[in-house]
């Protein structure tokens, strides 16, 4: 897929006369300076949930919590990011990588993690400065509801890769 | 967001303490922020490819080609009639979310949202919620960061999850725009 779209926006970019070497090395530009941008981010919510981990609180969560991913069809290494998403960009960027690490890509638990990061949004960020701009404080049912589009996303996520599977 | 990291780090403090953990956590304590670097460098191959990628789609007019597709079923989806510079902003917004030039959102959906709220008041319009939860629930056509973190884990089908994240958040976006449609609907009822 990845070389196919390069390969559609190289003929685009011909096709529409666009500098190639300088929109793309301006957009590379761009995607450099966003991900230096969010390591501070990362080192915080890194630190914290290797804290937290080490600690052992992690172990004893999960198994509070396994029961609940059991109800929803889901693996139990995935609730972390359910809790996480909705919450922090980077904080559930930094879960994902962990749980594509530990449990490999391509296991059940790697592969709907994935599915479900791809399907979710930091919904409070989105929420805060969206209303803020607009001079608002209060949110009426959008945050329930857009919580509410995300579990079931995640449940439809879980779906979409059966027990089974892997 | 604060309240969790200090649930997370004062937790973890004390929890070790109790359970005699604290080499641990000191440890772990100094590794997150290596790690941290390392996930930087596993998504710079993603960020640097894909920025360069979406910025040439965005120059090529990609953006306003689906900006046109998306004018009539977004003005048939926000019912109400909205004012000419509402509507632009909210389409264009959500063209660039889809196609993750997420850089061009922002300030769209800001002037979106200003525009919604012409008249000042503390709370939303119905169409400034419906736009929220829209946004709020991931439009995104191609999750680029998840597709580069599993290239990077080395996975031997990284692109096994595109199908199946597109289709969850179909059903997260279309859970959130039938719920604010509901919600509303009841409202004008009584």
């Amino acid at each position: 897929m990845i070389g196919w779209l390069l390969g559609i926006s190289i003929l685009l970019a011909c096709w529409k006369r666009v500098d190639l070497f300088r929109s793309f090395s301006r957009g590379a530009k761009e995607g450099f300076e966003n991900a230096m941008g969010i390591m501070p981010a990362l080192a915080v919510t890194l630190i914290s949930i290797r804290v937290f981990e080490a600690s052992g609180i992690m172990k004893e969560l999960s198994a509070f919590l396994s029961p609940l991913a059991a109800g929803m069809g889901l693996p139990p290494g995935v609730m972390p990011l359910l809790l996480l998403r909705p919450l922090s960009g980077s904080a559930s960027l930094s879960l994902l990588n962990d749980i594509l690490r530990q449990y490999g890509p391509d296991s059940r638990t790697g592969l709907v993690a994935s599915a479900m990061m791809g399907s979710g949004e930091t919904i409070l960020y989105t929420c805060a400065v969206y209303l803020s701009a607009a001079g608002i404080s209060k949110s009426r049912y959008i945050i329930p509801v857009a919580l509410a589009g995300w579990l079931a996303g995640c449940v439809a996520a879980g779906l979409f890769f059966p027990e089974s599977f892997a | 967001m604060n309240a969790v990291l200090c649930f997370m780090l004062l937790g973890g403090v004390i929890y070790a303490g109790l359970h005699g953990n604290m080499e641990a956590v000191s440890q772990a304590a100094l590794a997150g922020g290596t790690d941290a670097l390392r996930l930087v460098l596993d998504l710079m191959g993603g960020f640097l490819f894909f920025g360069g990628v979406i910025r040439l789609l965005e120059d090529a007019g990609v953006v306003s080609a689906l900006v046109r597709v998306l004018h009539r079923p977004l003005g048939w989806l926000f019912s109400e009639p909205l004012e000419q510079e509402a509507m632009e902003a909210i389409t264009e917004n959500l063209a660039a979310n889809m196609l993750g030039v997420s850089n061009a959102a922002t300030p769209m959906g800001i002037r979106a949202a200003k525009a919604l709220n012409r008249a000042g008041q503390n709370t939303p319009t119905a169409a400034l919620c419906l736009f929220l939860v829209i946004n709020a629930t991931s439009v995104q056509l191609v999750p680029t960061t998840v597709l580069s973190l599993r290239y990077a884990a080395g996975s031997a089908q990284p692109e096994s999850i595109l199908l199946p994240s597109l289709a969850a958040s179909g059903v997260s976006t279309g859970l959130g725009i039938l719920l604010c449609k509901l919600i509303e609907s009841r409202r004008r009822r009584g």
